[in-house]
């Protein structure tokens, strides 16, 4: 394997770390590895992280729901509206600010993050 | 009825960020523990759920645009799924108060890096190889 091979492992490592544990946040771990480790431009790390984290997602499912279960009448609204917000994301996605993208964002982790310990 | 047009609400608009590819999932767990009142964990497998929808109908857009850098699936992809496992296989056996501390420290870890870390000047000079 090539020396940007073993980056992009380590970098899908660290992601699918944070991916099942947290069940879900592999995309925030992995867009900065791949723009700073691995030196891909901010908008092709965000489209690979997509399909990178796809199938991290579903074998993290898999466990979640054999070692716990799942309260799917909780579930369902929250995939539907997953459905069209994931459609409208793909398709608003060349036009969009990443800078203040990432600025809002950053507030409200910060935001939920202090909430955790209240 | 209100509950479920909230809910799916917030998993249409963090799915918009989902697509983008970042912060969709992250922001709809911290919608389900703080405003929604669901267990940390509970949030935690629907929240990965979620995403099955919301990342496959983005990923056609972005296949489609020539965004998919794709030397990286395979090695990130492999070695991810096996973290992944290890990882799921862990949270689904500790304590949910403890779990929640532990994703408290994180959002916070991820939020000062979103917040502090801008892109750099020069990322314009290389546009997307289209293709």
């Amino acid at each position: 394997m090539s020396k940007k091979s073993w980056r992009y492992a380590l970098a899908g490592a660290l992601a699918g770390l944070a991916n099942g544990f947290f069940g879900g946040g592999g995309g925030s771990v992995l867009v900065p590895l791949l723009t700073r480790m691995c030196g891909l431009d901010q908008r092709r790390a965000f489209a690979t992280s997509v399909a990178v984290i796809l199938p991290l997602c579903v074998l993290s499912a898999g466990i979640y729901l054999f070692r716990g279960g799942l309260d799917w009448a909780a579930a369902l609204p929250y995939l539907a509206g997953g459905l069209f917000g994931g459609y409208a994301g793909g398709k608003l996605f060349q036009g969009v600010n990443i800078g203040w993208l990432k600025r809002g964002f950053g507030l409200l982790l910060l935001y939920g993050g202090v909430r955790c310990f209240l | 009825m209100t509950e479920w047009l909230t809910a799916f609400l917030a998993g249409a608009v963090t799915g918009v960020l989902s697509g983008f590819g970042v912060g969709g999932g992250t922001l709809l767990l911290v919608y389900m523990t703080a405003f929604a009142g669901l267990d940390q964990r509970l949030a935690q497998g629907i929240n990965l759920l979620y995403f099955l929808p919301a990342g496959l109908m983005a990923l056609p857009s972005h296949w489609k645009n020539g965004f998919m850098e794709k030397a990286a699936l395979l090695p990130a992809i492999g070695a991810g799924l096996a973290c992944a496992a290890a990882a799921a296989w862990a949270a689904t056996g500790l304590e949910v108060e403890l779990l929640r501390k532990c994703f408290g420290g994180f959002l916070m870890v991820i939020g000062a890096m979103e917040l502090f870390s801008f892109p750099r000047r020069n990322s314009t000079k290389h546009p997307p190889n289209t293709g």
